[in-house]
């Protein structure tokens, strides 16, 4: 039997669950009245989320000027937040569709929470770009669409237009890829509910599903299609975001490493989130069968992998400053390692470059605690990160007379905490309607039924 | 031919038989249908008529037309045609150096004022001041009726009121006093000296807060006549200057600004381009022109000039001043004989100016001119300066007669003796004790509350008047809209308490009786009159005063108070621009501060924005002030300076200006002013009024105070220790010799440089007509910021207060970087006007998602206001920073004040980006202008705000297509540079680098 383990894999769920027994386990808690703890917090979320539209309704009822911004730095907390968000966003797609197709049997476990962060998290992300404009209520003018302005068109050269293509087609995928993931789980909803109006819903969202053999395989070739289609905005959102700096003349903005290094920052943020969230979920809604130290082992490594691919890039950044010869270039990667907001950096680098190192030891791996901590300080540095690139660029830019300062104001935090409440607050509200485990998917990869040891 | 002799042809037979009626058949087609007029309206018809009217009326009736009181001429004056300008000729009241003015009338309202190109003083230019002074007019807290008592009245009340009480002094006899600042008007001195003569004991008391008494005094000891010298620095090769701001605040600065500029430019063959030695203690914008710029101690000035003085007396062969003046002198001995002998090879066309209130000082000043032979070419006797008259000798006796309860009568015009001498509230108090006083305040200022009467004069814009600036240059004030409230001009006021009651114009009529001569000079703004020379006495040099000791080594410090460029004397305290636009040197707003050297502060242990305590040295019971700390670079350790005309009431009005919001920070001070008065500590010594020498302590107060500063850093070069190699200095100034520009003339084809690479990408814009363009001259460019208030008037620009200049959100669309070059203790200053530079390849275009900044046809960056989302990625993608923000909706809720809007601008509203257009509107205006006339756009045609108002002639807007254009010549004058070329946006805007005129020396190589 010792000799079979060391050629068969370690079972992706533990206990030996019978698929009855995971509808039961994840269905359960859909079943039941809320727990005080899941009431308690989304209490706090939702006050955090209210705080939020309190202060975004201030800030679009009396001005940007409500912000910390100033002429020389335009943009902060604003960009910033929307950075981090769709970084968070990316980890959903890329467990979802390229762990998928690259056949990592552990996405099961994680992916429909990853998809629903991603969701959120776009949404998030989303509101920022609306709220930093001086008239949100104009936001309609960046959608090309016809109009009686003449020939008034968008600028099909400015990367915030490629962006909204990229958010909006982004979350659209995302939106869709979730749903169809879901249909099967819905289902066997439906066919469990008590209340007319859960089998009512539930039955219109299931679009009909009946467990077929033909059913299944239409679904799965869909699935596998729409992975298909889904890969490759893994890459394109954060380039194209990333080219929001990229194409820009601002020294530390401009710099052809962006795409690939947003990329790997996102996804390196995004697990990271994925990970402090499975965490909690596994501990509060008792999945710690589905969720195994070999699923937070894998996530871990992925984390190392990417941070270290963070810091490589932060490393090339100096290297090419260096190399260019270029004296603006120089000196604001000078300025941040040792300027005015070098405070922030050096956060930025400890959390993401050497946090993520602890990884390498498989002891802090399977000590979900220290994998706790270490995922917060990964979402940490990746907002710093962010902030980094995108205040100390600003602040001190070519001509001396313009440099400026930036700090927060109380509405912009308040504003950065309300994106918060939005996300946990969806996040909370989606672990009590939709079954957090694919069970459809989970059950695939169980041990029962295969050949017994 | 008549109608029977004419053939007839015919188409039928019945027609020929019967053409009457065969006629009428064929020419009515359709007779069968029957005429509804014949029978009247029918039913249906009526209905419908009913029906479409009715409808009609109601459609017309539901439109939302606002009601707009817009009352239409009844009778439409020839010359006025809505929507174009009238301009008309004047002078600037702002100050007395009496510039001459073109104000723009657009609809009966003046909306803008510009420098008069043929004025033979201000040469076109015009100081942010007078730029700033058209708000006067509109200022809402302005006096609109006369005062009694507190109490608002009418002129009627008040003449009989007030004319039975001067009759009283009349009769009883008692000491009438005119205080009133320099009166450069022929009529209105006439007027006073009329008035005042018909009492017994009547004398007009001339001072200003800047007094230059202590000139007029030397003057008046050494030539036998108190006169100010008419300067003349167009005509000095070598300038020596002792604290003397003269192309910032002192006497004319905008006269003296485009005089020094005719006297250095380094184009031309042979270069004329003069020298200029500035010895000052605090760091002033013209020691910022300096060639060579020696940071001294107040105290070290006379030593200084003593040298020179019998150096000078030495070389002219002339017996030494008198003895026992001299002193250490705080500069090498062989500097200043250097100096002397490079004035003697310039003599009589060397100019030595000294700002210092002490008479002696200015003895050895004109000792000095007289023995180099300035006098009559540099200088000017026989046609005096009358720009300022002070004369503190009267004024401090008149102050003894007030303490002492001896006058009966006081008028006061055109000055705030209670904020602006030292002892204010001594003052107060003895003018309150004075039976009769008589203002003209035109706001309820803070001796205005001390008189019985105030009797509102005009504002400048609103009267008819003269000045003579200098003798024989006479201009006249011409109202170019009906008085605004019931205000009366001072010379009626007068005119009426003689007993001879006149309007200002027949007053005028009387002192220019030649109608001709009155026609022509409204027309041109100005005359040359013939005017006999002030009769100088041969010189006399005299007794000088020895220098007075300085205490040395205690902890004290030389008090030096100053006037910022911007806010003068402080009699334009009322006015939010002047309060907003950033100082030349220390680039604050809205505050007066101590500036001390870096040295200075460190060894007071204080940093910038800690509040002092200043308390004069040694007598502790002495009015005291708190300010907040700024570290000036460049100024002598044993100084303190304070900037004056701060704290005054009327500017408690700013307490809200800006916009309103959760975390708004006042823009007055904890006093509920705004900048504290530092007028306690000028004291009287000598015989003058004196604004430096008094020896103060700094006491930390341990209190903090934030300045609002537009400019965080100070130098071009970045921190040392965040210095790449090499890249220490940034090239966005450019400096050179005069020696080494002369060296590379001879050696260098210069227009190859400023050939264009080419690109990758074809140019999408050919501009094939015009390609507008500008170059700004920063060796011509002193910082003084007309500029900036020119734009602010001309595109309506906001005022966004302390709080929001302090968060760097200050709206001016231009903005005057001033950088300092790190060459030791007396750094270098130079300023560069930074406005939008209109790229050809503009970053900010690419970058907006909805197209709001977008290219045009003529190479402007245009921003179309409405279409903005404001993203602000244009903004952060501008190289040089120069576009705006509207964070709030800065309030406009002054209506009177709204009545300065230019029509041809946009207001814009919150949300939305904007920046320097190039005055588009002025483009415009001068092609439509061009083509309605029929000519062809001729370079010079078009000035934008900056260009026209700058003093020195240092901004030159042009067709780049059009090589004979003076832009073009200027580009291919081998001065010429981009900023931040290197990046290929193609600004349009280039700059004419630096030059001053020292030898070539390596820390000066020309910069290819």
């Amino acid at each position: 039997m010792a000799s079979a383990c060391t050629i068969e894999r370690e079972p992706l769920i533990d206990g030996n669950k019978t698929p009855g027994e995971v509808t039961r386990d994840i269905c359960g808690v859909l079943d039941g009245t809320p727990s005080p703890m899941w009431w308690g917090a989304l209490a706090v979320s939702s006050s955090v989320l209210l705080l939020g539209v309190m202060a975004v309704s201030y800030q679009i009822a009396t001005g940007i000027g409500t912000w910390g911004l100033n002429n020389t730095v335009g943009w902060a907390f604003d960009i910033t937040n929307f950075v981090f968000w769709i970084g968070i966003g990316h980890a959903g797609t890329l467990i979802s569709a390229v762990l998928f197709l690259v056949r990592q049997k552990w996405r099961t476990s994680v992916n429909r929470a990853a998809e629903a962060m991603t969701l959120f998290a776009v949404m998030c992300a989303g509101v920022f770009p609306l709220i930093h404009m001086g008239r949100p209520w104009f936001c309609y003018w960046m959608a090309p669409y016809p109009n009686m302005r003449g020939s008034l068109w968008i600028n099909f050269r400015s990367p915030l237009v490629w962006d909204f293509f990229a958010i909006s087609t982004y979350f659209l995928i995302s939106l869709t890829f979730w749903y169809v993931g879901m249909i099967p789980d819905l289902a066997t909803i439906r066919d469990r509910a008590r209340s007319i109006w859960r089998k009512r819903i539930m039955g219109f969202f299931s679009l009909g599903w009946n467990g077929s053999y033909s059913t299944w395989l239409h679904y799965e070739t869909v699935y596998l299609l729409l992975a298909g289609l889904a890969t490759p905005l893994v890459v394109s959102v954060h380039t194209i975001v990333s080219w929001d700096f990229a194409t820009a003349v601002l020294p530390g903005w401009h710099t052809t490493i962006f795409p690939p290094y947003f990329v790997i920052g996102a996804i390196f943020s995004g697990m990271a989130m994925v990970l402090t969230l499975m965490l909690i979920a596994r501990k509060t809604m008792r999945l710690e069968a589905y969720i195994t130290e070999r699923h937070v082992g894998a996530m871990c490594k992925m984390v190392l992998f990417t941070g270290s691919c963070v810091g490589l890039a932060y490393g090339t950044e100096f290297l090419i400053a260096a190399y260019s010869n270029n004296p603006y270039e120089q000196f604001v990667f000078l300025n941040r390692a040792l300027g005015p907001f070098a405070w922030a950096y050096w956060i930025m680098v400890s959390c993401n470059v050497i946090a993520p190192q602890f990884f390498w030891l498989k002891r802090i791996r399977r000590n979900f605690a220290a994998v706790f901590v270490l995922s917060l300080f990964v979402n940490v540095g990746m907002w710093f990160e962010r902030f980094v690139i995108i205040v100390t660029s600003l602040h001190r830019d070519f001509l001396p007379a313009s440099w400026a300062s930036y700090a927060p104001t109380s509405i912009e935090i308040a504003t950065l905490l309300g994106s918060f409440g939005l996300f946990f607050t969806c996040f909370l509200l989606f672990c009590r309607f939709i079954p957090v485990i694919a069970m459809g998917e989970v059950k695939g990869v169980l041990s029962y039924g295969r050949k017994s040891h | 031919m008549s109608e029977k002799q004419r053939k007839r042809y015919w188409m039928s037979l019945r027609q020929r038989d019967d053409a009457g009626a065969y006629m009428e058949a064929a020419g009515d087609e359709f007779s069968e249908v029957p005429d509804p007029a014949e029978k009247g309206l029918d039913r249906r018809g009526f209905l419908k008529a009913a029906g479409f009217s009715f409808g009609g009326m109601l459609v017309a009736g539901c439109t939302r037309a606002p009601v707009h009181k817009a009352i239409p001429f009844l009778v439409q004056p020839e010359d006025v045609v809505p929507g174009r300008a009238t301009w008309y000729a004047s002078t600037c009241g702002a100050c007395p150096a009496g510039c001459g003015l073109l104000v723009k009338n657009r609809d009966g309202r003046p909306i803008k004022l510009e420098g008069n190109p043929d004025h033979p003083l201000s040469r076109g230019g015009l100081c942010a001041v007078g730029q700033a002074s058209i708000l006067g007019l509109y200022d809402s807290h302005r006096l609109r009726h006369p005062v009694q008592g507190g109490k608002q009245t009418d002129w009627a009340g008040v003449d009989k009121a007030i004319t039975a009480r001067l009759d009283a002094v009349r009769k009883q006899g008692g000491a009438v006093r005119f205080l009133s600042g320099t009166i450069a008007s022929p009529t209105a001195a006439r007027v006073i000296g009329a008035f005042l003569a018909s009492f017994e004991d009547a004398r007009h008391i001339t001072y200003e807060p800047l007094s230059c008494s202590a000139i007029l005094d030397a003057h008046a000891r050494t030539h036998g006549v108190r006169v100010l010298p008419h300067y003349r620095f167009d005509r000095a090769r070598l300038i020596v200057a002792f604290e003397a701001d003269f192309l910032g605040t002192w006497i004319s600065p905008v006269e003296f600004t485009a005089g020094y500029r005719a006297g250095r430019q380094p184009e031309g063959d042979p270069a004329a381009f003069s020298e200029h030695v500035q010895f000052e203690s605090r760091y002033s914008l013209t020691g910022g022109k300096a060639d060579k710029r020696y940071c001294i101690a107040p105290e070290a000035v006379r030593p200084i000039l003593y040298r020179l003085a019998v150096r000078v007396a030495a070389l002219a062969g002339m017996p030494a001043p008198g003895a026992g003046a001299g002193g250490e002198s705080a500069i090498p001995v062989a500097e200043v004989d250097g100096l002397a002998e490079r004035l003697w090879e310039a003599r009589g066309r060397s100019l030595v100016v000294c700002g210092s209130q002490e008479i002696a000082t200015q003895v050895l000043c004109n000792f000095i001119n007289h023995a180099l032979g300035n006098y009559g070419r540099t200088l000017e006797l026989a046609t005096p300066s009358q720009q300022n008259r002070a004369d503190d000798a009267a004024l401090q006796a008149l102050l003894k007669e007030l303490a002492g309860g001896r006058v009966r009568a006081l008028l006061v015009h055109g000055v705030n003796p209670v904020l602006d001498l030292p002892g204010g509230e001594a003052v107060a108090k003895a003018i309150a004790a004075v039976p009769l006083v008589i203002s003209f305040a035109a706001r309820m200022d803070e001796t205005a509350r001390h008189a019985h009467f105030v009797c509102p004069d005009h504002h400048y814009l609103e009267s008819w008047g003269d000045a003579e600036p200098v003798r024989g240059i006479v201009s006249f004030f011409q109202p170019v809209i009906a008085p605004l409230g019931e205000t009366r001009a001072l010379v009626e006021s007068l005119a009426v308490w003689s007993g001879t009651p006149r309007g200002a114009r027949e007053l005028l009529a009387e002192t220019w009786p030649d109608q001709a001569f009155r026609e022509r000079t409204l027309h041109d703004g100005y005359a040359v009159v013939q005017r006999e020379a002030v009769p100088a006495g041969a010189f006399r040099a005299g007794e000088i005063e020895p220098v007075r000791a300085v205490c040395a080594g205690d902890d004290a410090l030389t008090l030096a108070l100053y006037a910022k460029v911007g806010m003068f004397d402080g009699r334009h305290a009322y006015n939010p621009w002047l309060h907003e636009l950033p100082d030349p040197v220390t680039k604050a707003v809205w505050d007066n501060y101590a500036c001390l050297s870096p040295g200075a502060a460190q060894r007071l242990g204080v940093a910038q924005g800690d509040v002092v305590r200043i308390q004069p040295a040694g007598d502790e019971a002495a009015p005291a002030i708190e300010l907040p700390v700024l570290v000036q670079p460049g100024q002598h350790d044993d100084l303190v300076a304070v900037a004056l005309g701060y704290g005054a009431a009327e500017t408690a009005r700013f307490g809200h200006v800006g916009p309103t919001w959760l975390h708004d920070r006042p823009t007055v001070g904890p006093n509920g002013l705004v900048g504290t008065n530092a007028a306690p500590l000028l004291m009287f010594a000598g015989g003058t009024l004196r604004r430096c020498g008094r020896r103060v302590r700094l006491v930390p107060t341990g209190r903090r105070h934030v300045l609002a500063l537009t400019q965080e850093h100070h130098t071009i070069t970045v921190p040392q220790r965040l210095a790449p190699e090499g890249g220490l200095r940034r090239e966005n100034i450019r400096e050179t010799t005069l020696a080494a520009l002369r060296a590379n003339a001879a050696s260098r084809p210069h227009a190859a440089a400023h050939e264009r690479r080419d690109d990758l990408w074809p140019d999408d814009h050919p501009y094939t007509g015009h390609h507008w363009g500008m170059v700004i001259d920063l060796t011509a460019c002193t910082g003084c910021g007309a500029c900036v208030i020119a734009c602010q008037v001309e595109n309506n620009i906001p005022v966004v207060g302390k709080d929001e200049v302090r968060r760097n959100r200050e709206m001016h669309w231009m903005r005057i970087d001033r950088y300092y070059s790190d060459t030791g203790a007396t750094p270098d200053m130079v300023h560069q006007p930074m406005m939008c530079q209109q790229c050809d390849h503009a970053p900010c275009e690419t970058v907006c998602p909805v197209l709001a900044t977008v290219h045009s046809e003529e190479g402007l960056n245009q921003q179309v206001y409405n279409r903005c989302v404001g993203t602000r990625y244009c903004s952060n993608n501008c190289p040089y920073k120069v576009r705006r923000f509207n964070w709030f909706n800065y309030p406009r809720n002054d209506v009177l004040e709204n009545m300065t809007l230019n029509p041809d601008v946009t207001v814009r509203s919150r949300g939305v980006m904007e920046k320097c257009s190039f005055c588009v509107q002025r483009i415009q205006e001068a092609k439509f202008e061009a083509r309605r006339r029929g000519v062809a756009l001729a370079d010079g045609d078009i000035r934008p705000a900056c260009q026209q108002s700058c003093p020195a002639g240092a901004i030159v807007f042009g067709d780049l297509n059009d090589p004979k254009s003076r832009l073009s010549r200027l580009i291919a004058g081998g001065r010429h540079y981009r900023v931040l070329e290197e990046l290929n946006v193609r600004p349009t805007v280039g700059y004419l680098r630096v030059v001053r005129n020292r030898p070539q020396t390596e820390d000066h190589v020309d910069h290819g």
